[in-house]
């Protein structure tokens, strides 16, 4: 967790608004800015020029045209799954520059929040509820139910999980977290098959969620991605300003740099690591709701694929690297839409949209076999 | 011509520079110290002396090889063993296998032979057993083979360290503050078999000691190091009479007001003791002092 | 990894004599046996009472006489006499008698080989591998491309030639073991640099990736058949059957081959354990386990690490392969479901129960986890089902509970994740060297010698350092 070490400490720690500390809250939003935009215009160039060197498809389409009017709106889908991605990785970058340690579960504490979320809406409409609630509130509602037991569940896992095998040699608490995502996603599904007899859940249908808003011919953008972009930036903001610029986030990133030296420093290590677990957990929370408002089903197994691939980005942002995490998940976001839009396209339906994993597995590989330490972060080879 | 010949060797972390331009000669047969306080950058010249760092510049020969840009194991076949800082045995495995796997270099076997355990197999881990347990009987672990190497005492541990290292019969042996956490009836047999492994097997030492009453009285050569540069070289007596020597361990000023007798320089002495329990925990920077 | 070195001798129960152990032990085999065999016509038939539970408990001691057989200090013809016993005349006959004994016993074998593959690359060498099942699927798919007119598919001008003939089986096995070790060796080759955590969430990523790609390649070339999966696949002939029809056995193909199949799987395994038990007495298992103990001192002890790790890879890979090819012919067809992460996390979860590291430990990991993942979660879903049918109302005495209003989604059958992940998690909380943890193995030699502790002898050992 290596990211903007050089916090304005003294002006925080008065509480004073100043300059510096608007600097600290708002540098990722313009990172964040060039970093969507950057990865949208050269993924966007490189299929528009590939459309017109491979101009026109054995059965006569031109391509060109083909990429030129989807390219609006895969550029759209891109950035909500790049924002989802970006809120998972962060708990995964988080427990990792604290701890050292992947949290496998973390795939499941995510899926929790979507399974919440969806049961929170459920029994509003069962009650009848929903058409008379604001749809702010009811946004707000929703996140923060999810936030507020996927963050519960991460603290738990960890106290249960984790905690005694902090010492341990590191594949322990390892395999100790894929048995826990693995039992995560059963007790999910038991619990859902007790009360519900069902555990493939879908989002109910909320009226002023649907509503589309239209932008000449090619683009037509829902209001559900909107609210995702939107409360995922304002998240991220909130990340930044806990951990950069409160006390709660100087004791983490003190223990992250180095937990005895912590320990003597007068800061609660363990309150320190269960802190991360919660804020992590809430946010994969959150990411979890606003998926399932997105793409509306969800089981107890949607987890693993959103989470591997969020762990890929945050290897991809350079792990341990909250600033990383995000970009990671945008770009990832970004080549994952593209590639599962495109690639049918200039393979004439050979290879499609099902290679998309494949996609990211690729990704990871090759960042971690070339460049470990990922766009901007710290090493991961063995220490000698 | 020397067996271990360093020039210019320079190694840097981040914008520390941990050994820098250091130029070394080690004939065959001798038994040289390299001392200084923590953080001198000897561990890291280890480390670049079997692979482990890969140096920003300088040349390592050794035996007529070019030791730069070679892996560990490499360097090991080539004839340099070492022991670690802190203690690094294969814990769960037991004594005898300890040494065996110090063997390894030297046992090429096929996995086929392994598979059908051919006869030219059986003999060789025959053969290899056998030495093990010399090998145990000659450091003083005789008939400690089948036990499990972590359930060893502490300065047991140290000389199986020693006789894993020797198994890789080596031309010469890097040992790391052998006597580290010793008592003093330890460290005075440890010393003999120190100086048994030159006499007698004929394999040069070059040993990381913090322990001056040890390197005064073992050594032919000592070389001292601060802040990773080179400050003094010469036979024990020349540098324990060398006031730069001096200063570095003791500070500026101190030096003149003390006579430098070999058990004075005790301050930093004891900060490189290693207590057993500290040195089995996971470190963050196992063997590697900045 | 393993941190507490404990019980050298399970189930050795005390001080009793030899002749009193063995006694024991038949006494045990023919209990056990004799429920497994009867217990259908002895319980009476109720839907309270759950029948197949209380018979997959039976078998399950039946299974585990074998396990505490190998640890009786019994003389070594009566351990051999009575294992075969155990294995090739009760089991088949207990499989006569219901064929699901059989299949469970088969799978129990494949999976103790696929367990054994996996303890070489994480119990010795110490990689966490979560893509394992992917050798094991490459292997399937080799013989199933082959042994069926998938082949003739793809390769049209020779495709007469497809599907090759049964008795092409006994080379494809050995086909599998080499195609597996080589995907071993090509996945391995750039990952294996990679830090252990790294390294278990690539080859996640590995089986993920050909899981995905043997779901999608029947275009543009037909390869896999995509997820409808690849049948029939060829069975390996049954050349000996003029031999049981002369010896007066009249029994039909469909008798004989799960039998086939069971003594089949039965062979590799012995096969497999043989080569385990060779490979970690050898310079190469002790260099496995020295990387994993600690992989700096073990390269400065001449390891090659890359190298060292690519032969486990590929040991463990192979053992995969050949696995994936019995499986095929055994099951006939062969479709991706078969090959999904939850099969690697559960020959890891049999690895990690047993014990990392210890041969006896894998095996007794697959009898548990897979009787009870094919058996005894299905026979409790099967008693909740016959109750929920019967209308039986349970009665605990404080609190009445009728059956019929258990959800139906609840079926225990289905909650194989479940159990994994709970015997990862408390093995690796409670006891992370396993149930038989490894032991070191006494080197005889040593054993034997008269030297007091402390002898220091004057002459150099032979290692004269080349001066």
């Amino acid at each position: 967790m290596q990211t903007e070490t050089v916090a304005p400490t003294r002006a925080v720690s008065r509480g004073i608004f100043s300059s510096q500390m608007l600097r600290t809250l708002f540098a990722p939003l313009g990172q964040l800015a060039i970093w969507t935009v950057g990865t949208a215009v050269v993924l966007s160039l490189v299929v528009l020029l590939l459309a017109l060197i491979f101009r026109t498809s054995s059965s006569g389409v031109d391509r060109f045209t083909l990429v030129l009017s989807i390219l609006p709106q895969v550029i759209v889908d891109s950035m909500v799954l790049g924002f989802v991605y970006a809120m998972i990785a962060l708990g995964y970058t988080m427990v990792y520059g604290v701890l050292e340690f992947i949290n496998f579960a973390h795939s499941e504490i995510f899926m929790i929040g979507a399974v919440v979320g969806a049961e929170v809406l459920i029994s509003l409409s069962e009650a009848k509820a929903l058409e008379n609630f604001n749809p702010l509130l009811l946004i707000l509602l929703i996140i923060a139910a999810g936030m507020a037991v996927s963050g519960l569940v991460a603290v738990v896992v960890e106290r249960v999980a984790y905690r005694p095998l902090r010492n341990a040699p590191r594949l322990v608490p390892l395999i100790s977290a894929i048995g826990v995502s693995f039992f995560l996603q059963d007790l999910v599904r038991m619990l859902e098959s007790i009360w519900r007899n069902a555990f493939y859940r879908t989002y109910p249908d909320v009226p002023s969620f649907s509503q589309r808003i239209s932008f000449g011919d090619t683009l037509d953008v829902s209001y559900k991605s909107i609210i995702v972009v939107v409360a995922a930036i304002v998240m991220l903001l909130a990340l930044n300003y806990l951990v950069g610029a409160t006390k709660i986030g100087k004791s983490i990133r003190a223990v992250a740099q180095n937990r005895a030296t912590a320990s003597l420093m007068g800061i609660d290590v363990d309150r320190a690591i269960a802190l991360t677990f919660l804020v992590g957990g809430a946010l994969g929370g959150a990411a979890g709701v606003l998926y399932g408002l997105r793409f509306s089903t969800i089981n107890p197994y949607t987890g693993f694929i959103p989470g591997i691939k969020a762990f890929t980005a945050a290897v991809l942002g350079g792990i341990g690297n909250i600033t990383g995490a995000m970009l990671g998940g945008i770009v990832l976001g970004f080549l994952e839409t593209f590639g599962a839009s495109y690639l049918s396209i200039f393979t004439e339906g050979a290879f499609g949209a099902e290679y998309k994993d494949i996609l990211a597995f690729g990704i990871l590989i090759i960042v971690l076999i070339f460049r470990p330490k990922g766009l901007l972060g710290e090493v991961v080879g063995e220490r000698a | 011509m020397p067996l271990l010949e360093v020039r210019n060797l320079i190694k840097r972390f981040g914008g520390l520079t941990a050994v820098n331009k250091f130029n070394y000669e080690l004939e065959k047969g001798t038994i040289a110290s390299i001392i200084g306080p923590n953080g001198a950058g000897k561990t890291t010249l280890f480390n670049m002396l079997t692979g482990v760092y890969v140096p920003e510049e300088g040349k390592v020969e050794f035996n007529g090889n070019s030791l730069i840009g070679r892996r560990p194991d490499q360097i090991t076949f080539l004839g340099i063993a070492r022991t670690f800082q802190n203690i690094r045995l294969f814990n769960n495995m037991t004594v005898v296998e300890n040494v065996l796997v110090g063997m390894h270099a030297r046992l090429r076997v096929s996995i086929v032979h392994a598979l059908l355990k051919t006869k030219r197999f059986q003999e060789q881990e025959q053969r290899a057993k056998i030495e093990s347990v010399r090998l145990l009987d000659y450091v003083g672990l005789g008939g400690r083979g089948d036990e499990l190497a972590r359930n060893l005492p502490y300065g047991d541990q140290r000389r199986l360290e020693i006789a894993r290292a020797l198994a890789a019969e080596p031309r010469l042996l890097l040992l790391d503050e052998p006597t580290a956490g010793m008592n003093p009836q330890e460290t005075a047999d440890a010393t003999r078999l120190i100086r048994r492994v030159r006499d007698e097997l004929g394999i040069t030492i070059l040993l990381i000691e913090h322990d001056m009453r040890l390197v005064m009285e073992i050594s032919d050569w000592v070389t001292v190091l601060d802040y990773g540069e080179k400050i003094a070289e010469g036979k024990p007596e020349e540098v324990r009479r060398n006031l730069r020597v001096i200063e570095a361990y003791l500070g500026k000023g101190v030096a003149s007001s003390l006579t430098p007798e070999a058990n004075s320089p005790r301050p930093e002495v004891e900060t490189g003791f290693t207590p057993p329990d500290q040195a089995a925990a996971p470190t963050q920077n196992d063997g590697q002092e900045r | 990894m393993v941190n507490r070195h404990s019980i050298s001798m399970p189930f050795s129960g005390g001080k009793a004599p030899p002749w009193a152990r063995l006694v024991g032990i038949i006494l045990y085999i023919a209990i056990t046996f004799g429920l497994a065999y009867s217990l259908e016509d002895i319980l009476p038939r109720a839907a309270e009472i759950p029948l197949t539970l209380f018979e997959s408990l039976a078998f399950l001691a039946f299974l585990g006489s074998a396990m505490i057989l190998y640890y009786q200090p019994i003389p070594k013809v009566a351990k051999l006499i009575l294992g075969i016993l155990v294995l090739l005349l009760l089991m088949p006959a207990l499989g006569l008698r219901n064929g699901y004994y059989l299949e469970v016993a088969t799978q129990v074998g494949i999976f103790a080989a696929l367990a054994l593959g996996l303890n070489i690359v994480v119990g010795f060498a110490g990689l966490l591998d979560l893509g394992y099942v992917a050798f094991y699927a490459v292997g399937a798919y080799l013989w199933a491309f082959f042994g069926s007119t998938q082949a003739g598919l793809v390769l049209t001008s020779i495709k007469d030639f497809f599907p090759l003939g049964g008795e092409w089986f006994f080379l494809f096995l050995c086909l599998g073991v080499i195609v597996g070790g080589l995907a071993g060796i090509l996945l391995g080759l750039p990952v294996l640099r990679l830090r252990g955590d790294y390294l278990a969430i690539v080859t996640l990523g590995f089986g993920e990736v050909i899981r995905v790609m043997v779901n999608n390649l029947d275009k543009p070339l037909n390869l896999t058949n995509g997820p409808q999966g690849i049948s029939p696949i060829q069975r390996p002939p049954l050349f000996f059957m003029p031999l049981l029809q002369a010896l007066g056995f009249d029994l039909e193909p469909r008798q004989i081959y799960p039998i086939y199949f069971y003594l089949l799987v039965i062979l590799i395994a012995l096969i497999v354990i043989f080569f385990t038990r060779r490979l970690d007495d050898s310079p190469i298992g002790r260099a496995w386990i020295a990387i994993r103990e600690d992989e700096l001192a073990a390269q400065a002890m001449g390891v090659p690490l890359v190298r060292t790790k690519l032969t486990a890879f590929a040991a463990g890979a192979s053992f995969a392969g050949a696995m994936g090819v019995l499986f095929a012919a055994k099951q006939i067809f062969i479709n991706p479901e078969s090959f999904t992460l939850m099969q690697s996390i559960g020959v890891l979860a049999m690895v990690i129960l047993g014990g990392m590291g210890s041969i006896p430990g894998v095996i007794l990991g697959a009898i548990l986890v897979t009787t009870l993942n094919l058996q005894i979660l299905k026979a409790l879903s099967d008693w909740l089902n016959a109750m929920r049918q019967a209308g039986t109302v349970l009665n605990l005495g404080f609190i009445q509970y009728a059956m019929k209003n258990l959800p139906v989604q609840l079926e225990p059958a289905k909650y194989e994740r479940m159990v994994f992940g709970i015997v990862l998690v408390l093995m690796m909380i409670f006891r992370p060297e396993g149930v038989l943890p490894a032991s070191r193995r006494k080197l005889e030699i040593t054993a034997n010698r008269e030297t007091p502790p402390e002898a220091v002898s004057a002459t150099p050992p032979v290692t004269g350092g080349g001066e």
